[in-house]
């Protein structure tokens, strides 16, 4: 009897789990498929209706990219992404690079003032950083929606804690054959820390493509507009007549990230679980 | 940190090691430079200018006709209701997303530390709302929750219940968004704990075992106790996180009804951009900062002692 009871409980857990997370993703998605009237009548009674689209229709998808922004929200948000990925594995593998390989005065003092700023919540800290960054004349620029995040105090941890592993003897050759710091950290360190760049890299493109706070207040205007700012001003329930076309903004939004992520898991759920450190 | 120098070098080197440290040091700073300039730009500047503009009267539109007004922002906060309520709804709010997403991630984190059938799909799809933006969760709960066609009062209703407002609620609204940040966030949890729990020593639970413990009895004296410090830690987590949420309150209650989910960082977007009243959102800043700061230095308090297991 036990033997039989467990595999059904089993069963019936992992129904529930796949109900709750997975079921209103299905439910957007189908429906984004769906000309309004279907989706409100399939609603109630609840059913395999309501979760697969029986005559999908690409009419949404066709309105949302004729009528809103969403290509150039797309757009944007894959230069700003890209950009922020970019430069934040730099400097942090630059500024990693000299305060674990380098002995100097002052790299303690350095750390801490690094380390202070960790504790920091960036929410809390968005009216005057609008005013730094729109009076440095950023304001309604793709730059201005990047540039704050790139010297990231997480990613300089994830990668001191990398380049700390390495052992020495890495460098002491090339040391020995007159290579100058720029030549060892190109050619010596970054070779050996693919697998935390490229951690950070992902958590990156994950914050930076789900930020909306930040570019709803410093890039309002259409052409410099992110993909969030675009879907979240695509409206509520009551406001916008066609629930469809919301959908389908949401499952484009979506739909990059969810690929990376089934792509990259490993990577993204170590760097998860590591960007722990800061919510 | 150990030398640069082999130890065979060490000796013959030692006289010409001072313009060598001196050029390690001017290449050290070469290299943190443009990190530290961004900071500096974006982050040390920032801050003072907050600590400067909660005690001043200005607007963003014409920040240059700052006013100084002394404790008044503060001594506002004090006499009208926004500033108390907004913290209470809140505190409320990061109350109730940790108070679920603590014993369900838990649970599923024992469900993924297991041997049994179908971890790699759990794993997978509690991770999906995670890696999902805070804009799309909202706007795909805000459909979920819609009185008239939403899919959970077609399940509602399905079961026989009663429809449900939800958000137009001013009693529902504050448990359903955290309801929703839970759903969310839970995946993070459940991951950190996997991470606690895989540090767990196994023999521990092995030797209870052959001593006669139940799988209960191990969960509760040996499992839960050495991960005290991994539940502290996605507590405090959860609770920064929650205290700095935004998109709920602006895109699926505009804060209501009746300011039941007045969040913080909403309020402060309100006060500065809408209603152009920068000095006191500024103050309110100061608040948020010192809340969240109190709460990470508490942590590191609590975890400053070595009951490392």
């Amino acid at each position: 009897m036990a033997r039989f009871r467990k595999p059904v409980l089993l069963a019936l857990v992992l129904a529930l789990i796949l109900l709750c997370f997975f079921a209103p993703f299905l439910w957007i998605v189908s429906n984004s498929f769906k000309p309004q009237l279907g989706i409100f009548s399939d609603v109630t009674p609840i059913s395999w209706r309501t979760f697969l689209p029986m005559d999908p229709v690409w009419e949404n998808y066709r309105s949302l990219f004729a009528r809103t922004n969403i290509l150039q929200a797309l757009l944007n948000t894959a230069i700003v992404a890209a950009g922020q990925v970019a430069l934040t594995l730099l400097l942090c593998a630059m500024a990693a690079y000299a305060l674990t390989r380098i002995r100097f005065r002052g790299s303690q003092a350095v750390f801490v003032v690094i380390l202070l700023t960790f504790l920091l919540p960036v929410e809390a800290l968005l009216v005057p950083l609008y005013q730094v960054v729109s009076g440095l004349g950023l304001s309604n620029t793709l730059t201005g929606i990047m540039i704050p995040w790139i010297a990231s105090p997480f990613g300089l941890f994830l990668l001191k804690q990398a380049f700390e592993e390495l052992p020495r003897d890495l460098e002491d050759a090339a040391r020995i054959d007159g290579a100058g710091h720029l030549r060892i950290f190109v050619s010596v360190i970054l070779p050996n820390v693919k697998v935390p760049l490229l951690t950070l890299g992902l958590v990156t493109f994950l914050f930076s493509w789900n930020s909306f706070l930040w570019p709803l207040v410093i890039a309002q205007s259409p052409e410099v507009q992110v993909i969030q700012v675009a879907i979240a001003q695509q409206g509520s329930p009551t406001q916008l007549p066609n629930w469809g076309e919301t959908f389908a903004g949401a499952t484009v939004a979506t739909l990059p990230l969810i690929v990376l992520f089934l792509l990259l898991q490993k990577y993204f759920t170590q760097g998860m679980a590591m960007s722990g450190i800061k919510g | 940190m150990t030398a640069i120098d082999c130890p065979g070098l060490a000796a013959p080197t030692r006289p010409r090691r001072t313009p060598r440290q001196r050029r390690d040091t001017r290449a050290a700073y070469a290299f943190v430079a443009p990190f530290l300039f961004l900071l500096l730009l974006f982050q040390y500047i920032p801050l003072a200018m907050m600590a400067k503009n909660a005690f001043m009267d200005y607007s963003l539109l014409n920040p240059d006709a700052a006013k100084f007004v002394g404790l008044l922002n503060f001594e506002d906060m004090l006499v009208f209701d926004d500033a108390r309520e907004s913290l209470a709804a809140t505190f409320l709010f990061a109350f109730g997303v940790v108070a679920i997403v603590i014993p369900l991630g838990f649970v599923l984190a024992l469900f993924l530390n297991s041997k049994l059938p179908a971890r790699g799909i759990v794993r997978t799809i509690i991770m999906l709302p995670v890696v999902t933006s805070a804009v799309v969760v909202a706007t795909m709960w805000n459909f979920l929750l819609d009185p008239s066609n939403g899919l959970v009062n077609g399940a509602v209703t399905a079961v026989g219940l009663p429809r449900q407002p939800f958000l137009t609620s001013p009693d529902q609204a504050l448990v359903m968004i955290a309801v929703m940040t839970a759903w969310q966030q839970v995946g993070f949890a459940a991951i950190l704990f996997l991470g606690g729990l895989q540090g767990v020593p196994k023999e521990l639970a092995e030797a209870a075992r052959i001593d006669g413990a139940t799988a209960g009895q191990v969960l509760w004296n040996i499992t839960i106790p050495l991960l005290s410090r991994t539940t502290l830690f996605v507590v405090v987590i959860m609770t920064v996180f929650s205290l700095q949420a935004f998109a709920p309150a602006f895109l699926m209650t505009d804060g209501g009804p009746q300011d039941s989910t007045n969040l913080i960082v909403y309020h402060i977007y309100k006060t500065a951009f809408v209603m152009q009243n920068a000095g006191y959102a500024s103050a309110l800043s100061v608040v948020l900062l010192v809340i969240v700061l109190g709460i990470s230095l508490l942590q590191m308090w609590l975890l400053r002692a070595r009951w490392n297991y």
